[in-house]
């Protein structure tokens, strides 16, 4: 006797595969960065997760994952600004901001045109990881103009070679085992590859909790 | 109009422009939009926690295995250690009950004493460059209460200077570490009437384990090695916690003399921390009794 439908049963599975996926990856990157950190940075598990689901499963999926993922960021992790007055405060939603624009960033970086193929997911990590860290880079620098803080600069030299390149390296890294995890331990079965992205194009990308 | 409703991407740009009004806005002084991620923090806590403490029973797991052999050996040692120790504690407790008789003969002060000392271990650190405030699990249920423009110096094991609790929630501490872009301290030279200073943390130097040290007067002689202490001016910190050594310094323009100071705590090593809290004086309100 079946209980549970065919779609019930993907959507819990999609459900409960996200929220272990997502619990242990911020868990593990907040309490043990060292063990992942090299020349000063930290793999981002929890922004190639994100990613990697957006390029994977679609818009809603990024957008959805990426909401809480940064929600998760921001608790565990909130990064800490100078404000304007100069007093140093502990921000709110820069978390959630970045990991949403990351997760719909990675669900169009040529997912059509590539079919979602394993290879062209590194080079979408890159992508994101080069944005998140050009926009992080452009924006530190106008805020701490506005603010008078210019110990928060950084010079282009220190940018590069030891922000931006080691950064690039870890999550490339990363990505690895994380689409292995996505493609065959995931929260969608791609048994039956070659129907998924008709659906998609079928249905539109709307299909959150349906695929 | 209703298909661009429809749209995700204009649904994705509405929710963008929000979640940045939400960020502008939880900078503001005694924000509540912070609040609004305090569910989130109630859920994700304990699991964290949990994922944390199963992490570290394996770690401590594995190292159990591997450390054997150098586990007997530093036992040994430590037993040769523990007999010298004895020896001077005799000595010692002779010298400390004189200090005691001494101290209330001339009214000296401990260092630290008009400070409540807090336990609390770290429950998460940064998660990249810029996600970088650490958690700690003590807040105001446990009595840290933190006023807007105050802070409270966090110090690990050996009482050096690890940064400072810039907010509290019921249950979680956050904490500024030294190393962070805004944080700033008053130095001085670990001396008799010592030269006083600034330590700054800087973006550039962060990478290296560095502080800045600036507005040096040109007049002091600062060499690598010296050590550094808070100085107490501005009144945030009490005078004389460690904060690190003198590593290297930049006389190369006279007049903006620079160094770079190695703290001594290691963020990335410590597990637990303390918070130092200064007792609130109660004698303003008795005084006033007194004169009415």
């Amino acid at each position: 006797m079946r209980l549970v439908g065919i779609d019930t049963r993907a959507r819990i599975r999609k459900i409960v595969v996200y929220a272990i996926y997502i619990i242990l990856l911020s868990s593990f990157q907040v309490s043990f960065p060292d063990r992942i950190s090299f020349l000063g940075q930290t793999a981002d598990l929890m922004f190639v997760f994100v990613v990697l689901s957006g390029y994977f499963n679609g818009f809603w999926d990024g957008a959805i994952v990426g909401i809480v993922c940064g929600m998760i960021r921001d608790v565990f992790s909130p990064p800490a600004v100078v404000g304007l007055d100069g007093e140093v405060r502990v921000t709110a939603f820069i978390g959630v901001f970045t990991l949403f624009a990351v997760g719909i960033i990675g669900s169009a970086f040529f997912t059509r045109r590539m079919r979602r193929n394993i290879p062209f997911s590194i080079v979408a990590v890159i992508f994101t990881t080069f944005c998140y860290k050009v926009a992080g880079y452009i924006l530190i620098y106008g805020w701490s103009s506005l603010a008078g803080a210019e110990s928060s600069r950084y010079s282009l030299t220190t940018a590069l070679i030891y922000s931006l390149l080691p950064q690039l390296l870890l999550n490339v890294i990363a990505s690895i085992p994380l689409i292995l995890l996505i493609r065959f331990l995931g929260p969608v079965s791609f048994k039956g590859n070659g129907k998924k992205d008709e659906i998609i194009k079928d249905k539109g990308e709307g299909t959150w909790l349906g695929i | 109009m209703k298909k661009l409703l429809k749209s995700k991407w204009f649904i994705a740009l509405v929710v963008l422009l929000v979640l940045a009004a939400c960020a502008v806005l939880s900078l503001l002084p005694n924000s509540p939009v912070r609040k609004i991620l305090k569910p989130v923090q109630s859920v994700g806590a304990p699991a964290q926690s949990f994922v944390k403490n199963a992490g570290d029973t394996l770690s401590d797991f594995w190292a159990a295995i591997t450390d054997g052999i150098a586990i007997r050996e530093e036992n040994e040692a430590l037993k040769e250690e523990i007999a010298d120790l004895r020896y001077q504690l005799t000595q010692n407790e002779e010298a400390a009950l004189r200090y005691e008789e001494l101290k209330d003969a001339l009214h000296i002060k401990d260092t630290f004493s008009n400070y409540e000392i807090y336990g609390a271990s770290i429950l998460s650190r940064e998660s990249d460059e810029w996600f970088s405030t650490i958690r700690l699990n003590a807040g105001t249920a446990d009595g840290i209460e933190l006023a807007e423009g105050s802070a409270y110096p966090v110090l690990d094991v050996e009482m050096n200077l690890v940064g400072r609790v810039i907010e509290t929630s019921d249950t979680e501490s956050r904490v500024l570490p030294l190393l962070h872009e805004g944080f700033a301290v008053a130095g001085k030279v670990n001396a008799v009437n010592g030269a006083t200073f600034m330590v700054l943390g800087d973006a550039e130097l962060k990478r290296q384990g560095l502080c800045l040290v600036t507005d040096i007067d040109p007049d002091v002689r600062l060499e690598p090695g010296m050590e550094i202490v808070t100085s107490g001016d501005g009144g945030l910190f009490p005078e004389g916690i460690p904060i690190g050594v003198i590593e290297t310094v930049d006389n190369s323009n006279p007049l903006e003399i620079t160094a770079t100071l190695r703290p001594y705590s290691q963020i990335g090593k410590l597990e637990d921390v303390f918070i130092m809290i200064p007792y609130v004086e109660e004698s303003t309100d008795e005084t006033t009794q007194v004169t009415n």
